[in-house]
């Protein structure tokens, strides 16, 4: 069993490092920014698109709220205009239903309708030329 | 060394067939879910994870013929409370005080029907206001779950409300214009498609709309507001004054059948609809427009009816004469006139002057009985007039072939009798009477709008042409003539305006039998004479004063047409002052 006290064979041997001088290799930090970055790019559009999310979301409640509030303010509006409102209104700042009216009937011709600017009247339609009589058309043909 | 083979015995091969069996079976029920029923349970999984909410779409409003808003929606919330959501009695109370105060409902309201309610989710509110929901929701209470929904508001009120009709709570049409025209208002709900979390919220991102709503079109009616109201006044201060069950002004465009108001009573109200639903019955229900709904005798008005018909075939004239006897003979029945009266010598006109019985039934017998049913066929009587209202009743009226048929049937029907008819359907005849001889549709709705503004107009529908262009004109002055025996501005004669019209008093048929004390008093006019713009129909039902057409309705009929030309910007043609 003499074979049990041999040393081990390559213990005191310098381990060989090679540390020559560090040197980046470009190929594979490419590739692991690549992974990295495809590592990254649903984190960073999931993200993108939450956001996004939340923000349609936002602007479809305000879409809905405003529409809502334009059919109340069309309902105001309404109820504003409605002839039980008017007739309300008429009587608070003193109006009086209005009784029988006088009609008169005039024999003179209505007044003449008031002029307009020339800017406002349409524009005259062009007047076709006078023709020419028969025999004036002839002296056309002169040739001189 | 010798391997001793094991032999196959039974303890054996029994658990390895039964384990054999097992994976087989096994086998094919995973073959059965994976492959064979891949489809449904694959659209199982996706209702799983995706839910959907409904977008309402905005039901269109009911405008006037001038734009005025008549019905138009608005948002509202359903409020639901959600009483798992409480952990303790604190909550409870907290929570309960703030709806309360918020919806203003109060907070015994609110106990009573969440102890009536065995479901874990309690609606306590329904078309709650928009803003006091909106403060519901900033108010972030555990348990409130708010539901849009839409409501229907009137901003005239109870005007026109049989008209218009009323929406159920699912915002469904289920009278009036609102039933009639249910696809066209509604338009189309739009569909929001969203993927939930494990509690079933929608994940803030997946959400999209898978269908938008479409909105209802509006609708434009040929109602004028103005003059809706006015047949309303008028009607309810009528219906008081005669002591009458109701009734009705309706007043048509008769050169086109456009209905410009129509007034009832009684009538569904928006304000009392609750209570009017729950008092309903048949003769008085929310659901019935009774200018179309229900039918009466027309009474004297139907001998215009018989009149055109007459001269228009040729048998008569407006100057024919014949002798009253105050009495006819059909058939060993003696008809006698309304008024027991005699006549003597009359014309034709003077038939319709003084709604003589017996002359409406001597135009019919020249006719003869199968003509003058012709006509009232081509007058439209016995069917619908076809008018944009549900419910319309066509009518009725005997004929030979009928069983029970007797020639009295015919002779009466000349003035109104054994003959039931619609207001509508009466307006429909007296207009084609009028304007020259065309039957038309009558119609309540003038336009549509679209959701991108553009509107189409309904065309008026001409049925058919009844009478001559001749026939009808003389019809309109002997009409005239009725009217101005009575003095400008008094009974039946407007002040302003020259007017033809007729006036009916039929007594109400009970078991086959008629009784003195219940009538149907009606006056059915238009103005102005040569060129009419109105037909009003004015009745009155079971009026308590037992006055007749032409004392209780003639009178309304002129004060209204008075006022609805004046109103039109039609030029007075009497009653003014001549200046020079």
């Amino acid at each position: 069993m003499a074979a049990i006290n041999h040393p081990l064979g390559g213990v005191r041997r310098p381990l060989g490092l090679p540390i020559p001088g560090f040197r980046i290799n470009w190929g594979v930090a490419a590739a692991v920014a690549f992974l990295l970055f495809a590592a990254l790019l649903p984190v960073l559009q999931n993200s993108f698109v939450t956001s996004q999310g939340f923000d349609v979301q936002a602007s479809q409640r305000q879409q809905a709220r405003l529409r809502s509030e334009i059919s109340l303010l069309e309902a105001d509006v309404a109820r504003l205009t409605s002839q039980a409102r008017i007739e309300r209104r008429a009587q608070e700042i003193g109006l009086v239903k209005a009784g029988d009216p006088i009609y008169v009937t005039v024999q003179e011709p209505g007044p003449a309708p008031a002029k307009l600017p020339a800017e406002y009247l349409p524009p005259p339609a062009p007047q076709p030329a006078p023709a020419d009589s028969w025999w004036k058309s002839l002296l056309r043909w002169r040739p001189w | 060394m010798t391997i001793q083979k094991a032999r196959p015995s039974r303890r054996v091969w029994l658990p390895a067939l039964f384990l054999g069996l097992f994976g087989a079976v096994l086998a094919a029920r995973l073959v059965q879910l994976q492959v064979l029923q891949h489809e449904a349970y694959a659209a199982q999984a996706r209702s799983e994870l995706l839910g959907s909410s409904t977008i309402y779409a905005r039901r269109g409003a009911i405008l006037d013929r001038n734009g005025g808003v008549l019905a138009t929606s608005v948002d509202t919330w359903d409020v639901y409370l959600n009483t798992r959501a409480w952990r303790t009695p604190e909550t409870r109370a907290a929570v309960l005080e703030k709806v309360s105060a918020i919806t203003r409902i109060p907070r015994a309201d609110i106990e009573t029907r969440l102890a009536a309610s065995g479901a874990v989710e309690t609606r306590i509110a329904i078309d709650l206001d928009f803003e006091l929901g909106r403060q519901l929701i900033e108010a972030d209470l555990p348990g409130v779950v708010l539901l849009p929904n839409t409501a229907r508001v009137h901003p005239e009120g109870d005007l026109a409300a049989a008209v218009l009709g009323f929406t159920g709570l699912d915002n469904t049409g289920l009278a009036g214009i609102e039933a009639f025209y249910n696809d066209i208002l509604q338009g189309k709900a739009g569909k929001a498609v969203y993927e939930r979390d494990t509690l079933g919220d929608p994940i803030p991102y997946g959400q999209y709309v898978a269908t938008e709503p479409v909105p209802g079109d509006d609708l434009v009616l040929t109602i004028d507001r103005y003059l809706q109201r006015l047949a309303e006044e008028m009607l309810a201060a009528a219906v008081k004054e005669h002591r009458a069950s109701g009734g009705s002004i309706i007043v048509m465009d008769p050169s086109n059948g456009e209905i410009l108001a129509n007034a009832t009573l009684p009538t569904v109200r928006f304000s009392t609809l609750e209570q009017d639903l729950e008092s309903a019955t048949e003769e008085k229900s929310p659901f019935k427009n009774i200018a179309v709904t229900d039918t009466y005798e027309p009474g004297s008005v139907m001998k215009v009816v018989t009149a055109a018909a007459a001269i228009d075939a040729g048998v008569v004239t407006p100057d024919t004469t014949y002798v009253d006897n105050g009495v006819v003979d059909v058939e060993g029945v003696l008809l006698k006139n309304w008024d027991d009266g005699v006549y003597g010598t009359q014309t034709m006109t003077g038939v319709l002057q003084h709604s003589i019985n017996s002359g409406a039934v001597f135009m019919q017998q020249k006719l003869g009985t199968r003509l003058f049913q012709s006509y009232l066929d081509a007058f439209g009587f016995g069917k619908p007039t076809g008018i944009d209202l549900p419910g319309e009743a066509s009518g009725f009226f005997r004929r030979p072939e009928d069983p029970g048929y007797s020639p009295v049937d015919v002779a009466t029907q000349s003035f109104g009798q054994s003959i039931s008819v619609t207001p509508v359907q009466m307006m429909q005849a007296i207009a084609a009477c009028i304007n020259g001889g065309n039957l038309i549709t009558p119609h309540v709705v003038k336009a549509r709008i679209r959701p991108d503004g553009s509107r189409v107009d309904v065309q008026p529908a001409v049925v058919r042409r009844v009478i001559s262009q001749a026939a009808s004109d003389a019809v309109r002055r002997m009409m005239g003539d009725v009217v101005t025996q009575d003095p400008d501005g008094w009974g039946r004669n407007p002040a302003r305006y020259t007017a033809g019209g007729k006036s009916g008093t039929a007594n109400i048929p009970v078991w086959g039998t008629y009784t003195d004390d219940q009538q149907i008093v009606s006056f059915m006019g238009f103005a102005p004479l040569e060129n009419p713009r109105i037909l009003v129909l004015v009745r009155l039902d079971q009026n308590r004063n037992l006055l007749t057409g032409t004392q209780a309705a003639g009178p309304i009929f002129a004060r209204y047409v008075d006022e609805a030309l004046r109103y039109l910007g039609v030029p007075p043609e009497k009653g003014t002052a001549t200046a020079r």
